[in-house]
C-alpha cells in the first residue's frame, strides 16, 4: 500500500530523517517504535503530506507521489488520528463525522436526517457502538477518539496512521480500539500503529519497524523479535562524548528532600522519591508518566491531592512556590518561554525574578545591585548577550535557557530541578547545563533532573528513577544505569 | 539581534548602521513624535491652538485624563481593564458635594472619595482574582452597581457646593502654572516610581506578561492584580475630585465616557493590552494625543462628530503601528 524509498528530511540544524525505507502491506498493522526524538512524528508528517520529503520517493497504492499537501494525501485515503482530536465538544457525533463534508439538501443547507442516517450507517459498518445523536463532549475518551477514527472512515480510507492512541486511554477500552483496529485490517486497511508501550505492539501489530535518530534501524515481522531485542535496537548506539565526567564525585550527602506518596488529580499516583545532598539523580519515563507533574507538586505550584514534602526530615505545611524558594528549592521548568522566563523583560530581571525581596521590600528596588547580581552571573555562566539589560526575548534558546539555569541555581541551596533542561539547546549550551549541575552537586546540593533522552539520563545520573503512568516503577543505583534497564521500567505493564 | 552559530556562541550583530539607528529611535519614541506632529500640525492649521489660552485650556482637560490613565494603565498591565472608572468619578464628585461645600470639610471629602475607589477597586480585584471574572464583566458590573447607588444616593440630581479649595486646585492656576496640573505631575511621578523603581512594580510586570511565570516564581499574582485595581479605582477617584473642581458644578455623569477614553490612551501610548508592556511615560502621551485632537476638532471649527471619527482613526492607526512593529 505504502512503500517509502530513501526518505531524508532535514531542519534547520537537525536531520530529522536520513535513508528511511519502509514498506506498509494493506491489511497489515504495522509498528512504528523508537525513543522520543527518533523521527517517528517527522516521519508520519511526511506520510500524510504535511512535510515533503529533501529526498527519497514515496510510493502509495502502488503510484509514486508527491503529495501537495495534507489534504491531497487525505483525498487519497491517507488518514492519520494525532493524540490531541480535532473535535467539536459541542456538536453531536454525526455532525462531527461530517465536518467538512456535510451533507446537504436541495437548498444547499443541512440535512440533519441525511447526517444522522449516514453516521449511523457508517458507525454500523465498522463495528463502532456509539449514538450518533449523543454530544461529543458526554463521550468518554475513547469514544472520543473512535469518532475522530469514524471522521477517517468517511473517506476511503487505505492508510490509518495512529500517533500514541493509547496515551489517552486505559485498560478495556484498549481492548476495545484493538478489536477495532483489527476489524479495519480484515477489511483491507493499512495502519501504522506509534506506539511506546511494547507489550502493545506485541498483542497487535504484525510487523515493527524501528527508527532511531532518524535512521531506519531494523524492520520484523513480531514473531521473530523478542521484547529484549526490540529494546536493544531503539537504544543500541555509540554514547557521544557529551557528558562531562564528574571528578570530584563524592559519595551522596543524607537526603534532603523527600517526596512522600504524591498525588496529583490524574497524573501522579503514590509516587515517593528521595534527593541526596550532592547527588544528581535522574527521572526517567516516557512523556506523560507524571514526572513533570511530581516535580510541580513538589515546589508547591500545583496542589498535591494527597502526599507530603519532607525537607531536613520535617514535613513542609502550606507548600507554595513561595515557600520551596525561601526552603532552597529550585524548579527550571519544561517549557521556558511558556512558563519559566518573563519573554518581555530583559536578563537581569529575569535572573532575580524568584528573590525580588533580596533587592529591597516595600518601595526600594535596588537596581545597581540587580545589575551586578546579573553580571556575575552572565560572566559565571558564560551567557552570551550585550549585557543584564538584553531583551531575553532576543537571545538564542541556548541562552535563554542559561538565563534559567542561573536564575534558579543562584537561589537552589538544598535542591534543584531541571525538566528537560537541555530540550532544544544546542551542543554548547548543553555542555555547559551539564557542567552547572556539577558545580551545584560538588556544593552540595541535590540536583534533580527529568529528561526523556536516554542518554542524558545515563550520562548524567548517579542514580536513576524511573516513572510510568504516575508511580515510580523502579529505582537504578550507578552500577545498574543502562538505556536497556531504564526503558524496562519505564515500559513495564503495570500490575493491575 | 543576536545570531547563534552551530555551537552556540552568539555571534554579535553587525553594527547599525545610521539608517537603522534612525529608525530604531523612531520606532521608539514614535508616540512622542506622533504627538508632536498633531501639535505641529495644529497650530498651522488653527492659528488660536497653540497660543498660551488654549494650551492651558488642554492641559487642564488632560489633568483628570491622565490621572485616570495612569490607573488604567496598571490594571491593563496586569492584562485586565477597567470599566469602572468614570463611574467612580462621578460618585467621588458626588461626595465631594455631600458634605458642607466648605474647606472645612476637604479632609472628609478626600478620605470619602478615596474610600470609594478603594472599595470599588478592591471589588473590582476580588472578583477578577478570587472568582475568576473577565475584568471587562467585573469592572461593567461595579460600574453599573455604583452608578445606581449614586443616583440612589443624590435622588437623581446632585445638589449642594464642592469645597472652595478643590475649586482652586482643580481650576486655579499659580504663577500661569495650572494647580492641576502640579498635582498631575505628583501622581504621575509616584504612579512612574511605583511602577520603574519599586519591587511593586517589577512584581506587576512579571505578572501581566506571564501569570504563569509569576507563579513559578513565587509571586502571589492575586495580591498584585487585587492592588492594580485599587490603585486605578483610588485614581479614578482623585480625577473625579479634580475634574468637580474644574468644571465646579456636579452632575451624576462627571467623567463620562472616561472609561473607554483612559483605555484609548493607555493602548496608543503603547500599553499593551495583552499585559506586560508599556509605561506611564507613554500612556500619558497618548492621553495628550487624545486631548490635542479633540481640541483641534473644536479649534477648526468642524463639527464635533469630527471629534469621534478622528478618535477612532487615531486607534486604529496606533493599534496597526504597535502589531507592525511587534514582528
Amino acid at each position: 500500500m505504502l512503500s517509502l524509498q530513501g526518505i531524508s528530511k532535514g531542519f534547520p540544524g537537525v536531520k530529522a530523517l536520513t535513508d528511511v525505507s519502509l514498506d506498509v502491506a494493506a491489511g497489515e498493522i504495522h509498528a512504528l517504535v523508537g525513543e522520543n526524538g527518533a523521527g517517528k512524528s517527522t516521519l508520519t508528517r511526511v506520510i500524510a503530506g504535511v512535510f515533503q520529503p529533501d529526498a527519497g520517493t514515496v510510493r502509495f497504492d502502488g503510484r509514486e507521489t508527491v503529495w501537495k499537501g495534507p489534504g491531497d494525501a487525505k483525498r487519497h485515503g491517507v488518514h492519520v488520528i494525532y493524540q490531541e482530536f480535532v473535535l467539536f465538544p459541542h456538536l453531536s457525533v454525526a455532525e462531527n463525522i461530517f465536518v467538512g463534508h456535510e451533507r446537504r439538501n436541495r437548498l444547499g443547507l443541512i440535512d440533519h436526517g441525511r447526517t444522522r442516517r449516514d453516521a449511523k450507517e457508517l458507525l454500523a459498518r465498522f463495528g463502532i457502538d456509539i449514538d450518533p445523536e449523543a454530544l461529543v463532549r458526554d463521550l468518554s475518551v475513547a469514544d472520543q477518539q473512535m469518532v475522530e477514527i469514524a471522521k477517517a472512515l468517511v473517506h476511503d480510507v487505505k492508510l490509518l496512521i495512529l500517533d500514541e492512541p493509547t496515551a489517552v486511554i486505559s485498560g478495556r477500552e484498549v481492548d476495545v480500539l484493538f478489536d477495532r483496529l483489527r476489524r479495519l485490517k480484515q477489511q483491507g486497511v493499512a495502519i501504522v500503529y506509534i506506539s511506546h508501550r511494547l507489550e502493545e505492539i506485541f498483542a497487535l501489530c504484525d510487523r515493527v519497524s524501528v527508527l532511531k535518530d532518524g535512521n531506519h534501524v531494523a524492520t520484523r515481522t513480531i514473531d521473530e523479535v523478542t521484547r529484549d531485542q526490540l529494546i536493544a535496537l531503539m537504544v543500541g548506539r555509540n554514547l557521544a562524548e557529551l557528558f562531562p565526567v564528574r571528578r570530584s564525585a563524592k559519595a551522596p550527602g543524607p537526603v534532603v528532600v523527600a517526596a512522600r506518596n504524591v498525588e496529583v488529580s490524574g497524573r501522579v499516583r503514590g509516587a515517593s522519591i528521595e534527593l541526596r545532598a550532592g547527588e544528581i539523580t535522574g527521572l526517567a519515563g516516557m512523556v506523560g508518566a507524571g514526572r513533570s507533574e511530581l516535580a510541580l507538586a513538589m515546589f508547591g505550584a500545583i496542589p498535591m491531592r494527597s502526599g507530603s514534602l519532607v525537607v531536613d526530615g520535617r514535613e513542609v505545611s502550606g507548600l507554595s512556590p513561595r515557600r520551596a524558594i525561601d526552603l532552597g528549592i529550585g524548579l527550571v521548568t519544561e517549557d521556558r518561554k511558556g512558563q519559566g522566563l518573563a519573554m518581555l523583560l530583559d536578563v537581569a530581571a529575569n535572573v532575580s525574578a524568584s528573590t525580588l525581596n533580596e533587592f529591597g521590600r516595600g518601595w526600594r528596588f535596588d537596581r545597581a545591585r540587580e545589575k551586578r547580581v546579573a553580571e556575575q552571573e552572565i560572566a559565571s555562566y558564560r551567557i552570551a548577550c550585550r549585557g543584564p539589560s538584553t531583551p531575553v526575548s532576543v537571545m538564542s534558546g541556548g541562552n535563554q535557557q542559561k538565563v534559567l539555569v542561573a536564575r534558579w541555581a543562584r537561589t537552589s541551596t538544598r535542591l534543584l530541578i531541571l525538566d528537560e533542561p537541555t530540550r532544544g539547546v544546542d551542543v554548547g549550551a548543553k555542555t555547559e547545563i551539564y557542567r552547572i549541575m556539577h558545580e551545584l552537586a560538588d556544593r552540595g546540593v541535590a540536583v534533580l533532573m527529568i529528561s526523556s533522552e536516554l542518554p542524558e539520563i545515563v550520562g548524567m545520573s548517579e542514580r536513576v528513577v524511573v516513572m510510568r503512568e504516575g508511580v515510580v516503577t523502579g529505582e537504578l543505583s550507578k552500577s545498574e544505569i543502562s538505556e536497556e534497564a531504564v526503558v524496562e521500567l519505564a515500559t513495564r505493564r503495570l500490575a493491575g | 539581534m543576536t545570531g547563534t552559530s552551530p555551537i552556540g556562541m552568539a555571534v554579535p550583530a553587525p553594527r547599525p548602521g545610521s539608517a537603522d539607528r534612525i529608525r530604531a529611535f523612531a520606532s521608539r519614541y514614535a508616540i512622542l513624535l506622533f504627538l508632536a506632529a498633531v501639535v505641529v500640525a495644529g497650530g498651522l492649521a488653527a492659528p488660536g491652538f497653540l497660543s498660551g489660552s488654549n494650551l492651558t485650556n488642554m492641559l487642564m482637560q488632560f489633568v483628570p485624563l491622565g490621572i485616570v490613565v495612569i490607573g488604567q494603565t496598571f490594571v491593563i498591565l496586569v492584562r485586565g481593564l477597567d470599566l469602572s472608572v468614570a463611574s467612580v468619578m462621578a460618585t467621588a464628585a458626588v461626595a465631594a458635594t455631600a458634605f458642607g461645600g466648605v474647606n472645612a470639610d476637604a479632609p472628609a471629602v478626600f478620605a470619602t472619595a478615596i474610600g470609594i475607589g478603594a472599595a470599588v477597586g478592591l471589588v473590582n480585584g476580588l472578583l477578577v482574582t478570587k472568582r475568576n471574572v473577565s475584568p471587562f464583566l467585573a469592572t461593567l458590573a461595579t460600574m453599573i452597581v455604583l452608578q445606581g447607588i449614586r443616583f440612589a444616593w443624590t435622588q437623581g440630581a446632585p445638589s449642594g457646593n464642592v469645597p472652595p479649595i478643590f475649586r482652586t486646585i482643580g481650576a486655579g492656576t499659580f504663577n500661569g502654572i495650572p494647580y492641576n496640573v502640579l498635582f498631575l505631575l505628583v501622581v504621575a511621578a509616584a504612579g512612574a516610581a511605583a511602577l520603574h523603581l519599586s519591587g511593586f512594580g517589577r512584581r506587576l510586570y512579571i505578572t501581566g506578561g506571564n501569570p504563569l511565570t509569576a507563579h513559578l516564581v513565587g509571586i502571589r499574582a492575586a495580591r498584585v492584580t487585587l492592588a492594580a485595581y485599587v490603585v486605578s479605582g483610588v485614581l479614578a477617584a482623585i480625577a473625579g475630585l479634580v475634574l468637580a473642581g474644574f468644571v465646579g458644578v456636579v452632575d451624576n455623569f462627571v467623567g463620562r465616557g472616561f472609561e473607554l477614553d483612559s483605555i484609548v490612551a493607555a493602548v496608543v501610548g503603547g500599553v499593551a493590552l495583552s499585559g506586560g508592556k508599556g509605561t506611564i511615560a507613554g500612556a500619558l502621551t497618548g492621553a495628550a494625543i487624545l486631548v490635542a485632537i479633540s481640541n483641534l476638532v473644536v479649534m477648526l471649527g468642524l463639527p464635533v462628530q469630527a471629534q469621534i471619527i478622528l478618535k477612532g482613526i487615531v486607534i486604529i492607526v496606533a493599534a496597526s503601528f504597535y502589531v507592525a512593529r511587534r514582528r
